[in-house]
Formats: structure tokens, sequence, C-alpha cells
């Protein structure tokens, strides 16, 4: 069976580096950048045919931020979360949105939501109690922040997520080995409450130039408040765009923020039906483009690996005379 | 033109019991002529129909006269048979073995005219194929880009989708090992992956650590910010203890504005970390419950003790009573009048 055999390396990478010497979002240099300089082919791919070993220490605390909304953070959090408890690890998503409630419907556990963080600081419940486990993957909980008509006691959210983060970590049945955090959109009162715990981010922006001035804005702050791990999931990229010059290309997308890669997500109508549907898009059999690349980047999460080569679109192969009689 | 007009057969045979009759003569020659009459250009053919007539030839003055009478039929064969060896006639008959040799071979000439109009077919049977290959391409490249993306058609030829999934005849993939994936297939000879229909080439990263330092140092000179401590709302004042720079001011109907914390924080805390039992409110609710019924229980109690059931007549208030059994009383008889007026004139009428 054939499998995508792409090597992981922690190393270096072997290019050779660019000039760049100005800030290229500010510059009045057109904004597609492309690079001219040809680099050596690069050997390091990623493994795909063993199970991720988790690096870091565990609780791995990932908030999964953007800035501007509408960009994938709730989809990637579902799928990214779903594929790592599909490798195994134990997970917690949390969904810090507060009033506008996301991640339950993604991945299709709306119904069975109870108790929130709010019920749990006020003491209507426990904490085990809030935690709503999926029942296909039985590692996988979703806690969600707030009920849409509930409000969090004002001063208490960075606090409050501290808590909860703390009291997952001592529970009786273990730590869990993840803790995935979904950022509300914008820098406001929400976005603190939420990077508050973290100790790594995901940065998950769209190529094209608003979002990508609001990646470089976040980024800026999550640097402020010392988070220094941080990587970025290029979503919706259209690679047919791309080869007419009419998006950017990743590599433009990264050269402009700076951001180790950790995957891109190629656009796909079966997210749409996935949210529909309430059931996230790895899960699909068989698995699409893009429940691959979601697949693809939990693994490099786990290992705290970044992508060291992009995939680009290019013309199917030319076949033979006699290929015309057999289709 | 080529045709048989003799054949000569050299046999040892002897003929002499079938044709000996007729001829009476024996012929032990070890020299057979059959002459046959061409009955097509063309073709020789043996007919075996045709009469054998055996001559004798005795005299070489003879022979010739008796073939010529026989060559007028056609259907006769002429077996003459000659004496022996006679060393002139041996030459001319090799000549005329070997004349008739080339003579029966068919020229190539006329064999390719004979083929000239297959090849006109076979050249138009080539060109249809060709042309039919060209349309089929066409019309497969058009179907492509007419087919919207993401419809069914396209998943299925995209290989997302299995056209036999929808009518129920496919067998199920055993796709719960994420690492080994059928649907990605590497190509060995160049660095391209075949993923769901695509084909992909690698093309490398391009960021070093030092362009990211870069940024970093950009970014950091571009937004200076620090983490606030203090929401207030729009209209508060800034408490003097409290740096400006910590505080966030959030809009009046901002969640964190509009709610009012009327719990304390250390019990919040406490309320996170709980990990068994009763959960503080949900205990607090059910300890006021238990308070007010054991409240409600200690009422009764005291009424009890206060109130003695063998003197509980003292405690009865005959006024009371007695005016309201007299009340009562005076309505019944009200009532009980009106009834028996009633009931005396139904009597008194029946």
């Amino acid at each position: 069976m054939a499998s995508l055999r792409l090597f992981s390396t922690n190393h270096q990478s072997l290019l050779l580096p660019s000039s760049l010497s100005h800030n290229p979002l500010t510059s009045s240099s057109p904004r597609f950048v492309k690079n001219p300089i040809r680099r050596s082919p690069i050997r390091s791919v990623l493994q795909f045919n063993r199970k991720p070993e988790l690096a870091g220490e565990k609780p791995r605390i990932v908030v999964i931020t953007s800035g501007k909304g509408g960009v994938g953070k709730t989809t990637t959090t579902a799928n990214v979360g779903l594929s790592l408890a599909r490798y195994g690890f134990s997970v917690v998503a949390i969904d810090a949105d507060l009033g506008l409630r996301n991640l339950d419907l993604l991945l299709g556990l709306e119904n069975r939501v109870n108790y929130t963080c709010v019920e749990v600081i006020n003491g209507d419940c426990r904490l085990d109690q809030a935690l709503v486990r999926d029942k296909r993957w039985s590692n996988f909980e979703l806690l969600c922040i707030s009920k849409p008509r509930s409000k969090l006691p004002m001063g208490f959210g960075g606090k409050a997520l501290e808590w909860l983060v703390d009291a997952l970590k001592t529970r009786p049945e273990g730590s869990p080995d993840f803790i995935i955090i979904d950022c509300p959109a914008g820098i406001d009162a929400g976005f603190i409450t939420a990077i508050t715990p973290a100790n790594e981010a995901i940065l998950v922006t769209t190529p094209d130039i608003t979002a990508l001035r609001d990646a470089d804005r976040v980024t800026g702050l999550l640097e402020c408040d010392g988070i220094r791990d941080i990587k970025m999931i290029v979503n919706r990229v259209r690679t047919d765009m791309i080869k007419g010059e009419d998006m950017m290309s990743v590599l433009d997308v990264q050269e402009m923020l700076g951001l180790s890669l950790l995957g891109a997500i190629p656009e796909d109508s079966e997210v749409i039906r996935s949210t529909n549907r309430g059931f996230p898009l790895v899960l699909n059999k068989p698995p699409t483009l893009a429940g691959l690349a979601f697949e693809q980047a939990a693994w490099r999460l786990v290992e705290q690996d970044s992508m060291k080569a992009v995939m680009v679109e290019e013309e199917p192969k030319k076949r033979g005379f006699f290929s015309f009689f057999g289709g | 033109m080529a045709s048989i007009d003799s054949l000569q057969f050299h046999s040892l045979c002897n003929v002499q019991s079938s044709i000996g009759r007729r001829a009476k003569l024996r012929i032990p020659s070890n020299l057979v002529v059959f002459r046959r009459r061409p009955v097509n250009l063309n073709w020789v053919q043996v007919e075996t129909k045709r009469r054998f007539v055996c001559r004798a030839i005795g005299d070489s003055s003879t022979p010739d006269e008796d073939i010529q009478n026989t060559q007028n039929d056609d259907d006769v064969v002429v077996v003459v048979a000659s004496t022996e060896s006679n060393t002139p006639s041996d030459s001319e008959n090799s000549v005329s073995r070997f004349r008739s040799m080339i003579t029966t071979l068919p020229p190539v000439v006329f064999v390719m005219k004979k083929c000239s109009g297959n090849g006109i077919w076979i050249g138009i049977c080539i060109a249809a194929t060709v042309l039919v290959a060209a349309v089929r391409t066409y019309v497969v490249r058009k179907s492509r880009d007419n087919q919207p993306a993401g419809s069914v058609a396209d998943l299925v030829r995209r290989g997302q989708l299995r056209s036999g999934d929808r009518r129920g005849i496919s067998k199920s993939l055993n796709y719960e090992d994420p690492f080994n994936n059928p649907f990605v297939k590497l190509d060995k000879g160049n660095s391209t992956v075949e993923m769901c229909g695509k084909v992909y080439r690698l093309a490398p990263v391009t960021l070093t650590e030092k362009e990211q330092t870069i940024h970093q140092k950009r970014r950091s000179r571009a937004y200076q910010w620090k983490r606030p401590t203090t929401f207030l709302k729009e209209g508060d004042s800034i408490p003097p203890d409290v740096d400006p720079d910590t505080i966030r001011w959030i809009p009046a109907n901002h969640p964190f504005a509009t709610t009012v914390s009327d719990i304390d924080q250390d019990l919040a805390q406490t309320n996170v970390y709980q990990k068994q039992g009763v959960p503080f409110r949900i205990r607090a609710e059910h300890e006021a419950m238990q308070k007010k019924l054991e409240a409600l229980q200690n009422e009764e109690k005291l009424n009890n003790l206060s109130i003695d059931s063998q003197n509980a007549r003292e405690f009865q208030r005959p006024y009371k009573l007695g005016t309201k059994l007299e009340g009562e009383n005076i309505q019944k008889n009200s009532q009980d009048n009106v009834t028996g007026n009633s009931s005396s004139e139904e009597t008194h009428k029946t």
C-alpha cells in the first residue's frame, strides 16, 4: 500500500538565506512577492508510517487564534483536536468564545452541552460534569466557557481559564496530553482571556491581505504576552488561483509573516458539509484533501515540527498515444 | 499468360490391366504423358472425370496424328507412352520443363495490381481511428471543464468518492489507520505526489531562522502591548492604584461589562478545583432547603406540643363555632322549608 513517505527532521533548513531587510507589509513592493532565487531541493519531508511521539511537556496548552474572523479557527480546532485523539492522545478542547459558541456545533455535540465553565465557577456543577466526552473518540472532551445567555464575571476571564487548566492537570484520571483553546475573533477581552494560560499558539490565516495584516498584529500581541512558539496554518488555499497568480502562494504568506508553517489546508467544499452535519472532516471516509492536510498538521503539532516543503499543483502527466484508446 | 499446356508425369506404374484391353498393348514405359486441354487460363484444374485414352504409339510417325485426333476432344486425356530413350528428346523435355516452371510463377506486378484496392480501405480505417481518438479526448476535456467543482461527478473523478458508494455495492474501506493512506501515491522518479486525482510537486520552504528573527524584531518595535488586568466600562473612573496601561476599556454591552460579580474570587477558584462531592451552589441550596424544612418541622412540633388532644375541647371556640353553626342551621332550615313546601305541594297535586 502506497503511503506518503515524508521524513521529518528538526534540523535546520539547508536553504540559502534570502536578502530580507525591510518590513514586507509596509514597503511599497508589489503584494505578490515572488522569490526568483532557486533553492536546492529539500530532502526532508514528513513521515507518516509511525505514530507521532509527543514532544514538549505535558499538557501542551495550545491556543488557536487568527485575529480576523471567519478564517477557520473553529474548524481547525475541531479537526486538529479529533486528529490528535485518533493518534491516541487525550485532548480537551475549550471553546473560549463568550457569547458565540460554535465548537460544539462542528463536533455535533450541541445537544449534550448542559453545563459550561460559568456553571462551574458559580458552583452549579463540578468540572468533570461540565466536560462533554465525544462518543466517537472517548479520549476527546469538550468544555464550553459559557452559554449564549450567561456571562462570565468581569475580571475572571483569564484567571478562570488558568484555574481550569490547573484543575485539568490535577484531575484524578490524569492530565490530558493536549488542551486546545479556540480563541474568539478580535483582540479584545475574549482574546486576552483565551491566550492567558497558553504556552504555544497556532495562527490561522488565509492567503489574502486583510487576514495577513490581522495575523501579523495578533502575532505581535502574542509575542508581547510571552508566547514565542507560534506556528501558522494557511487555510482555504486555492492551488488553481495560485497557478493563475490571483492568490498569494503559501510560501509568499510565510515570507510576509515570518512564521513556521504547520499546515496548508486546501479549499474544500466538504468543510461546509461537515460543519452542517456536525461531522468533522477528518472522520470522512474516504478522506478529503483538507482532511489529510489537517491530519498532517496535527502530526507536526505533536512532534513540534514544521513543514519543510509545500505541495504545488502541477499539470497531470502526459499520457502516451495508446492511452487515447484506453481512457 | 500462364497456362498449363502439358504435364509430364514419369511413372513406373504398370497400367496393363486397365488399359491393356483396349490398346492390346502393354505400356511398360517409363514415360507417361498427360496432355490436358486448357480449360481456364488462370487456374490449373485437374479433373478426374476426364477420360483416359491410351493409344499405342508404335511408330514415330503415327503418335502425332493420333494426338492431333484427340486434341479436338477437350475432356480427353491422352496417355502417350513413348519408347525408350532418345537423347535429343530428353534435352527438349528439360528445356520445356524449365519453360513451364517459369511460366507457372505469377509475376509480382500482377499480384500488386490485384491488391491495390485494399490499401485505400486500410488507410481509411487508420484515419478513422485517429479521428475518433482525437474527438474522444476533446470531449473528455470539455466535460471536465464544464463539470462544476464539488459536484458528485467531480468528486468521483477526483477519487474522493466512489461511485459504488451511492449504489450501495462498494466494499467498506479500512481506514482506521491514519498512517497508511491508499489515496496518497508517491512518484519514485520525480518529486511528485498524487492525491485525490491531482498531481502535486514538492516546493521547499524558503524561510530561515534569520528571517524569523528579523520579523520578530519588527513586530516588537511595531506592537507595544501590555496585558490588561483591569476591565472598566466606558465612563467609569480610573481607580487611583491602577496602572492606566493595564486598563482595558470595554463597551457597556460587552459580556464582561454586563455581569455583576456576586461571587467571591476565592470561592470561584474553590469551585473550579472541586473534584468530588456536591457542587457548592447545589449544596448551599440543599442546605437552605434543609434548614427550611427543619424550621417548618420545628414549628409544627411547637404547634403540636401546645395543643393537647384531651383538652382540645377546651380550646374550642364555641361562640364562633356556635355562631357559625347557628348560621348554618338557619340556612338549612330555610332550605328545608322551601323544599318541604315544594314537596307538600307536589303531594297535594298527586
